[in-house]
């Protein structure tokens, strides 16, 4: 007897659901076996934590987070460009955000401001994922290294931002800029101490737009094509180079959307180093980026279940049953038993006698 | 010893031992039935052509013997005994190996380097020598000479498929699937591996050609197998059979429809629809594959590129699209210049182009139809009007008589022919002043190719568009123009008028 992987004719039925769904599943056992061998937690404990993780409100500013970042990434991914900077793209836009709140005089006038915080992070955000864009479209450098060494090199900016011509005059010993004005913070939805009414708008707003560009425009049409064969792209008389510069920016754009609500709605302010006072949304987006199998109306669902993952390592962690590194084990488990289940989509195990 | 007796054995006798027997196979995609209890046999020392229209099911038959697909039912016997054959690793284990029409190769790579790869029986200091050796050999046997040393990229195609058989050979194959490998050779140079093949199995070893073109089969196969809708219609002796028989058994009572009558002429216009002067491109490898070609094509003329292949015809239509740089000359379409335009400005004046590889330079074969239609700058606008290319594609469908489930099936679910009607049914569409193509009846069969003929024949002189066709075939190069170019070594040898045409005087051009 023997057990073979046979290629299937047509994707399996509803595969974007079941394959996601059980790798989660599968996921949070693995984590549960991983976490209780190595700090001895209790099982029970761990999937209370996961169960009370999704319906806790500690989620909703971490789920909306992930899926403006998580939409962001799809346009790049669609076409397959593989933004892995969305983390630099996000702090550039909280950077700009800043600059707007703190060095104009625009947050006299606290709505243009507003506007004016999110359209520059988009703005700088874009830009610096243009960068990536054209170093591909021109030299046909990979964009993976660049986008990635690029994250840094915006930490290591904002770092010296931060420490020098942005430091702030009230900061009590801290490297860290003032806090921005009030009336530019954006606005607390009641009951909610993180979530704010922009974040929300945002992400509903980039969810939409998203999802109408890929399906509705040319532009969208394109990219989703550049994914699959970009020289019969050329022939049919597109620039396939502005169209990669195109992705990238937008990619880049509504990561800096991202950051500019992180800074209005709930940091209010930036503290070095950056580094280790990120949350690291950019990085995590990839995963709800995959587990969405680059389907848009998937991606709300899968930033709903990475941020509960990481919410549930984090009260682990409060609650001293475990260290830090519980959301990366959930997070970690999950993925790869995504990546390993994801085989099935395409394929079909069937086992053969004789 | 067995070797020696193998040798002698009389293969033209009746008594040929079944090699590969298929018996009721059975597999459907979605949407269709692609092989319907397909029975057949491979004989020892045979070469056996399968031959069937567009979308007959002659590949995914291939591909199930080869373990790329799994059937859905039935059974398939190497020498009586039955086997299961799940992926290529395993059919090259029984013997059996693919040379398909898209060589498999690794660019970057020797061609020695490439041979080795998957090669486990030879010992790890000896093989690159003795791999070399036998290319030097076998290639010089075959009069296609290919040094082993040589990256692939550098080879023309012809020697790619002949790395490819070499290949085979290597793997010691017993039968060999020739998956439309043969079909896309220049004619001088099928003839060399007609004899390759014919010598493969006077030596004991089996070859299946898969094919769409009734003469290939005719020439080279000892018995001939016809596939219509996934069902077998017959397999028949090839000196039992004419053309003719072939073709009715393919297409039933469309055969009737086959023809190769000269076209009626068109009345070109006054206007000049493109006008290349003194025209000079760079080829792939760095000398000039286009060398001071000048042309004048009329509006509602078609004109033809006579040629064998590499003689520059693909690099001049290359260029007049804009995917390839002039270094000098120029082109005008109706007067205006388009000399080293982008891509997207020539074909937003209303150029079609069906290029030379439909799967590359084409079609996007993970989108869908529609998708395919919609991806064309002058087919859409920053929105998509998605109802209104539903109904083109329904038209396009209708019209080519395109098989498929639906027009939202990816393209890669088509077959072969199939997804060339796609393309030269879109590209049709959108060439409102001119079409230039590239073999574009290539990978049809006759009743489909005599018809795209026609549609370009049609839409030249009712619409007045001047369309450039180079192709290899010389048969379809004299039944769709007008007048006829014939390209050699990247010059224009000779015009000719199609009414004062003589057929020999242009082939002696062409390898002059």
């Amino acid at each position: 007897m023997r057990l073979v992987l046979v290629k299937r004719v047509k994707p399996l039925p509803l595969g974007g659901l079941v394959i996601p769904g059980a790798s989660i599943v599968i996921g949070i056992l693995i984590s549960t076996v991983v976490l209780y061998v190595i700090s001895r937690a209790d099982p029970l404990v761990t999937l209370s934590c996961v169960a009370s993780a999704l319906v806790s409100p500690e989620i909703v500013l971490t789920f909306l987070f992930l899926t403006i970042l998580g939409v962001a990434l799809l346009v790049a991914f669609n076409g397959s460009i593989w933004n892995i900077g969305a983390e630099g793209q996000l702090w550039l836009g909280t950077a700009a955000a800043t600059y707007i709140a703190l060095f104009t005089t625009l947050p006299q006038a606290p709505v243009v401001a507003k506007v004016a915080m999110v359209l520059t992070a988009m703005a700088l955000g874009g830009a610096w994922a243009a960068v990536a864009g054209v170093l591909r479209a021109y030299l046909s450098i990979d964009e993976v290294p660049v986008t990635l060494i690029m994250n840094y090199i915006a930490y290591y900016i904002i770092n010296y931002l931060v420490r020098g011509p942005w430091l702030g005059k009230k900061t009590w010993g801290y490297i860290r800029t003032d806090m921005i004005p009030d009336q530019v913070k954006f606005t607390l939805l009641p009951g909610s101490t993180t979530v704010t009414y922009e974040v929300l708008v945002i992400a509903v707003l980039a969810l939409i737009a998203v999802y109408f560009m890929l399906k509705y425009t040319s532009l969208g049409l394109r990219i989703r094509i550049l994914g699959s064969n970009p020289d019969a792209l050329k022939a049919a008389g597109v620039n396939v180079k502005a169209l990669i510069i195109t992705a990238l920016t937008l990619s880049g754009a509504i990561a800096g959307a991202m950051g500019a609500a992180q800074l209005a709605g709930y940091l209010h302010r930036i503290s070095y180093p950056i580094e280790s006072h990120t949350a690291n949304y950019g990085y995590t987006a990839i995963l709800v980026a995959w587990l969405s199998m680059l389907d848009i109306r998937a991606v709300p669902v899968a930033a709903y279940i990475v941020s509960a993952l990481y919410q549930a390592g984090i009260s682990m962690q409060i609650a001293g049953i475990s260290s830090a590194s519980a959301t990366y084990v959930f997070i970690g488990a999950v993925l790869l038993t995504f990546t390993v289940l994801r085989v099935f989509s395409e394929y079909s195990l069937r086992i053969i006698r004789g | 010893m067995t070797l020696l007796k193998t040798y002698n054995k009389d293969f033209s006798s009746k008594n040929k031992p079944p090699v590969v027997s298929v018996i009721g196979i059975s597999k459907k995609f979605p949407g269709s039935i692609a092989l319907d209890s397909v029975d057949f046999t491979i004989l020892e020392g045979e070469i056996h052509a399968l031959l069937g229209e567009n979308g007959a099911g002659k590949s995914t038959l291939v591909k199930i013997l080869y373990g790329i697909y799994v059937p859905d039912r039935g059974e398939i016997y190497i020498r009586g005994r039955k086997a299961r054959i799940n992926s290529p690793k395993e059919a090259i284990r029984q013997g059996i190996v693919m040379v398909s029409q898209v060589p498999q190769l690794i660019d970057k790579l020797t061609v020695a380097e490439n041979l080795i790869l998957g090669l486990e029986k030879y010992g790890f200091i000896t093989r690159v020598g003795k791999v070399r050796y036998f290319i030097r050999e076998k290639s010089r046997e075959v009069g296609i000479e290919v040094d082993p040393d040589t990256e692939v990229w550098k080879l023309s195609y012809t020697q790619k498929q002949l790395v490819e058989l070499l290949r085979a050979l290597l793997l010691n194959a017993k039968v060999l699937l020739l998956d439309e490998a043969i079909t896309f050779l220049p004619l001088i140079e099928k003839k060399k591996f007609y004899k390759f093949i014919r010598d493969f199995a006077s030596k004991g070893g089996s070859v299946l050609l898969i094919t769409h073109k009734i003469y290939e089969a005719l020439e080279v196969a000892d018995r001939i197998t016809v596939l219509r809708l996934g069902r077998v219609v017959g397999t028949v002796p090839r000196s039992k059979v004419s053309p003719d028989d072939v073709r009715k058994m393919m297409f039933a009572e469309r055969s009737s429809q086959v023809t190769y009558e000269r076209l009626p002429i068109s009345t070109p216009r006054e206007s000049a629809a493109l006008e290349i002067s003194d025209l000079w491109v760079m080829g792939d490898h760095g000398d000039h594959a286009v060398r001071g070609v000048s042309l004048t094509l009329r509006a509602g003329e078609v004109m033809g590129i006579a040629g064998i292949a590499g003689n520059g015809q693909k690099e001049l239509i290359q260029a007049i699209v804009g995917l390839r740089r002039v270094e000098k000359g120029r082109i005008r379409l109706y007067s205006e210049d388009i000399t080293n335009r982008s891509v997207s400005k020539v074909r937003i004046r209303g150029v079609g182009y069906i290029p030379d590889q439909p799967a590359k330079y084409g079609l996007s074969l993970e989108n869908s139809i529609e998708e395919n239609l919609a991806m064309l700058p002058s087919l859409t606008n920053r929105l998509i009007n998605w109802g209104s290319i539903r109904d083109l594609a329904r038209k396009l469908i209708k019209e080519f008589n395109i098989m498929t489930p639906s027009p939202k099936t990816p393209v890669k679910f088509l077959s072969g022919g199939n997804i060339m009607k796609v393309l030269v049914s879109r590209e049709l569409l959108v060439a409102r002043r001119l079409l230039v193509a590239y073999n574009p009846t290539r990978a049809l069969d006759e009743v489909t190719a005599i018809m795209v003929r026609k549609f370009i024949k049609e839409k030249a002189s009712t619409e007045g568009i001047g369309v450039l066709v180079a192709s290899e075939d010389l048969d379809e190069i004299l039944q769709i123009s007008d007048r006829i170019a014939v390209m050699n070594s990247g010059r224009v040898v000779g015009v000719f008028s199609s009414s004062e045409v003589v057929r020999d005087e242009i082939e002696k051009l062409m390898v002059m």
